[in-house]
């Protein structure tokens, strides 16, 4: 029988006989979250993960992270609209991290220190895959094939791999070295790349199917969408993708006194600038989208690189947003300018929205040339019966499968409802994922965590931090050829870094561990099944939920125990 | 030598003569000058303890709690609301069985606001399982402070010493203070058996389920009756060791075969003391001082009231709703005798209302040969009240 100790103090381990875990009606589970700038990558990124490492002080593998992923980071860190930033948490708190700014700090790092791709998991039987298109979404198929040991034939009918991010996007916002660079690293995985080879029929691609296990397509959209106004056209009008290709191969852009750039995409503002800068004296841009501000909901505004769009702003381009052109005012073939009317997104009749155009609102402006910058569609030479008569393809699934050709896989513009470099990178990855598997006879399988929101956090614990924000060229020093926004300075790169909340991820800040008045939170030196440090002794829990409460990051979720 | 001395002084003095490790406390009218001359003694050298100034009466307990559990003599002091806050410390500290001295300085306790004298302080927590003293002056008040330690670590409760505000603690009083030499003869050093320590780590407070906690009780109230004894010999030890006496359990002034005796507890016992001298009762009369409050020394009431037809209790507090907690208490604990004492129960200078010394005859006039009339508080002016409050 024992004995009661005086004022009936406990000697070491005998509380251990209250198995308080009985007590429990909630138990804590460790819960990794996607971070919203996972969720919201287009390329697939975890740039919770990468800014883990970086945090921790590992640029390295901050940057092999993002590999696994997008071998393009010096190129997506500078021409990326960075949707991540828009979703991150700390919006909500201060501002967002500087994701682009530090994705592009990591790439720059990787190209002058010639880091390597990090190794894949290889495969037991390679294969012979083509890879039509050598843009964003070609390179990143061909990339994550070839690492997994697949013989990779990379097609393009241009002289040099890249696409739209060598054809048409400026030096300005993308140096070519760094685009070398990047590609470059691809190509040396051993792909074998054929420049000027265009499928010229379908013969062609019955070829290219026979010849190889599976075939990605991603030949991007090249075919100008038509473009009148109530059935006029002026003689003389060209498609804004044209002359900015154009400009960037030859670097002549027309230059009238005045111009009208109608569209509202990354061609439409890229094109502005450039004629700005070459001494069209007006440039309007003529979009039916809104700009940013409190009565644009999110979206309605216009589909650009944010920071593109406040420079061009400041470089001086005159917008004229929920406008659309209504009438060409001509004299004889000569443009003598437009009539614009308002229109908004109004719900109509079926509760769906579309733009409406309100009358009264007609204004006249004149202008000595217009240019339309609506978009492409998928040039249908060699794919007539593919497309049969689309102007995109219609993937089945988020993989780019085909309907009835499984050794098909399709991705990037050519789907139609991309639009992004982000978003052909993330396609490329996924078809490479699903042609790896189709060739084991396998399915591919979606492993999607849910997103952590921002009222998961606790943020106590965290402290107010200013974004840094790269350098910027001034307007009258800003050229053709330099690039106008910077890198962060190192340190500054390291700070902004340090901004992640780590949403939806352990910290191993040691708070639950602290705060668990039943010391049923068990640190460990190894690494826990869920790659944390803690575990929980659930025969001790006794499901209060400290835990949960005091965990920053919202990586312990409370639920039901029965 | 005596010395002429403030109450709050001579206890600061006394506190000091005991080495105290840590003092740690809040100020709180009328408590304030006892702490502020233990500052004084600390920032002058004169004392080497650890001075913790806390922000409230609730973290002064706990230092003292946890440094007494610690291995370390501490003290701590308060009064009124602050006792109320320091209650559920008390409590623990009492049911832990940690050794260590607490001052109140008696005062009544809120609402209304009132920073004057009474008890309801100290009696609020009766229950607490602290050792209670009453001092009837700032002499017992010295002494008992000095016994409280030794009588804490000898029986590991702590010690509550009352000495009434104001009355005692802001009055100046010829002390005789012990010389140092003698007190650290009178009083060893301590040294806690269960103290905390890393070597052999102890968990203190940890749950105690139904299957205990009866007995954890059982044990607190056999400690409290074992301390009855240990009082009387430490308060005997201390005469032997510094030539005076506090007064053990109760002790009597005035005739022995009194067939009338007053029985009370704090400053109050002075007062009748002095009427008593004076020659203020026409009628043999003796005074009963319960000193010692908790435990509550049955046996020696028992004694004290041979021979005692009419017994009056005084007290400076009551319990609304029912009357006299002492006077309650002693009913109880003379019922079981064949021959008992009629007993008057009153509550006096409540809220620091004065007690004259006229009022032992007074006393005596409203007791004479009447049948006990239920508790009263015996100076309240009724005519101050609207009749329906009356």
């Amino acid at each position: 029988m024992p004995v009661l100790t005086r004022g009936a103090y406990a000697e070491p381990g005998t509380s251990l006989a209250f198995k308080t875990g009985d007590w429990r009606t909630m138990r804590p589970v460790h819960k990794h979250w996607a971070a919203p700038c996972h969720g919201a990558c287009p390329a697939g990124e975890d740039a919770q993960e990468w800014l883990a490492r970086f945090q921790e002080g590992h640029p390295r593998e901050a940057w092999e992270t993002i590999a696994h992923i997008n071998p393009l980071p010096a190129v997506t860190g500078r021409i990326c609209p960075h949707p991540c930033e828009t979703a991150c948490n700390r919006t909500h708190y201060d501002s967002p991290i500087a994701i682009h700014a530090l994705e592009r700090w990591l790439g720059d790092q990787a190209i002058l220190n010639n880091w390597s791709f990090p190794g894949a998991q290889g495969v037991a039987e390679p294969a012979a895959v083509a890879v039509v298109g050598a843009g964003p979404g070609g390179l990143s198929c061909a990339y994550q094939l070839a690492r997994r040991g697949h013989k990779v034939t990379l097609i393009d009918a241009l002289p040099e791999p890249g696409g739209l991010l060598r054809s048409a996007i400026p030096m300005t916002r993308l140096p070519r070295d760094v685009l070398d660079a990047e590609i470059g690293r691809i190509l040396d995985l051993g792909i074998t790349f054929k420049p000027h080879t265009r499928l010229g029929d379908e013969a062609d691609l019955a070829r290219l199917r026979q010849e190889h296990r599976a075939v990605f397509l991603a030949p991007g959209i090249g075919l100008a969408k038509n473009w009148s106004v109530g059935g006029q056209v002026p003689t003389d009008h060209r498609p804004a993708l044209e002359l900015l290709k154009e400009f960037i191969a030859h670097g002549k852009v027309p230059t009238p006194a005045s111009v009208i750039i109608h569209g509202g995409g990354n061609t439409a503002v890229d094109l502005a600038r450039v004629m700005k800068r070459a001494g069209v004296a007006e440039v309007h841009l003529v979009t039916a989208s809104g700009l940013p501000g409190p009565d644009t909901e999110p979206g309605d505004i216009l589909n650009v690189v944010p920071r593109e769009l406040h420079e061009a702003i400041e470089e001086g381009i005159i917008f004229h947003p929920h406008r659309t052109i209504q009438r060409l005012l001509m004299r004889g073939s000569k443009l003598m300018g437009i009539e614009m009317v308002s229109l908004r997104k109004l719900p109509g009749a079926s509760g769906r929205k579309s733009r409406v155009a309100f009358e009264g609102t007609e204004t006249i402006l004149h202008a000595d040339m217009v240019i339309p910058a609506i978009g492409e569609n998928v040039d249908p030479t060699g794919f007539e019966a593919l497309l049969g008569g689309a102007p995109y393809f219609r993937p089945a699934d988020e993989w780019g499968r085909l309907p009835g050709h499984p050794d098909l896989f399709v991705g990037g513009d050519a789907r139609g409802d991309r639009g992004t470099a982000a978003g052909a990178i993330g396609d490329g990855r996924k078809a490479a994922e699903a042609i790896d598997l189709f060739l084991a006879g396998q399915e591919p399988v979606h492993q999607r965590r849910p997103t952590l929101p921002y009222d998961h956090l606790n943020m106590a614990y965290y402290e107010p931090a200013p974004r840094r924000e790269p350098p910027v060229l001034p307007v009258e020093q800003r050229t053709d050829s330099d690039e106008i926004e910077g890198p962060l300075p190192d340190a500054e790169a390291r700070a902004e870094a340090n901004r992640c909340l780590s949403c939806g991820s352990c910290l191993a800040c040691d708070n639950c561990w602290t705060y668990c008045p039943d010391n049923a939170v068990i640190k460990t030196i190894e690494q826990a099944q869920d790659g944390s440090h803690y575990v929980f002794d659930y025969e001790y829990c006794k499901g209060c939920g400290m835990c949960a409460t005091e965990c920053p990051c919202g990586y312990i979720v409370m639920e039901e125990d029965h | 030598m005596l010395k002429a001395l403030e109450g709050s002084q001579a206890l600061a003095r006394a506190v000091a003569l005991c080495r105290p490790g840590v003092v740690a406390a809040y100020p709180i009218t009328p408590q304030t000058h006892i702490v502020e001359n233990i500052s004084k003694l600390v920032a002058d050298g004169e004392m080497g303890c650890e001075l913790v100034s806390v922000e409230s009466e609730f973290s002064a307990a706990s230092v003292v709690l946890g440094a007494a559990a610690a291995g370390a003599r501490a003290y701590t002091a308060s009064s009124s609301q602050g006792i109320m806050l320091m209650s559920e410390v008390l409590y623990n500290m009492a049911g832990l069985r940690i050794p260590a001295v607490i001052t109140c300085a008696n005062r009544s306790v809120g609402a209304p606001l009132n920073i004057w004298n009474d008890q309801a302080d100290s009696m609020a927590i009766r229950d607490s399982g602290c050792i209670q003293l009453y001092c009837a002056d700032n002499q017992e008040g010295v002494d008992s402070t000095i016994q409280a330690f030794r009588i804490a670590e000898a029986t590991e409760l702590p010690v509550m010493v009352c000495v009434d505000g104001f009355v005692l603690t802001h009055t100046l009083e010829p002390i005789d203070l012990p010389s140092q030499t003698k007190v650290d003869r009178f009083l060893p050093e301590f040294d806690f058996a269960r103290r905390l320590d890393p070597k052999a780590p102890k968990s203190f407070g940890t749950l105690v389920d139904p299957g205990w906690f009866t007995e954890v009780r059982h044990s607190h109230h056999r400690a409290m009756q074992k301390a009855l004894p240990v009082i009387e010999e430490i308060d005997a030890a201390y005469e032997k060791a510094i030539g005076r006496a506090a007064g053990g359990l109760l002790k009597t002034h005035g005739p022995k075969g009194a067939k009338t005796a007053v029985l009370a507890l704090g400053s109050v016992v002075s007062t009748l003391r002095q009427g008593l001298n004076d020659g203020l009762a026409k009628t043999p009369v003796k005074i009963i001082q319960l000193r010692c409050f908790r435990p509550f020394p049955t046996e020696a009431l028992i004694e004290a009231v041979d021979g005692v037809d009419d017994l009056i209790v005084l007290e400076r507090a009551f319990s609304p709703g029912l009357g006299g907690i002492v006077g309650t208490e002693v009913t109880a604990a003379l019922a079981h005798l064949k021959k008992r004492p009629r007993i008057h129960n009153f509550a006096v200078g409540l809220g620091g209302r004065d007690v004259p010394v006229e009022l032992l005859p007074e006393l005596i006039a409203a007791t004479r040969g009447t049948t006990p009339e239920p508790f009263r508080i015996f100076d309240v002016e009724l005519d101050k009240l609207p009749a329906e409050d009356r």
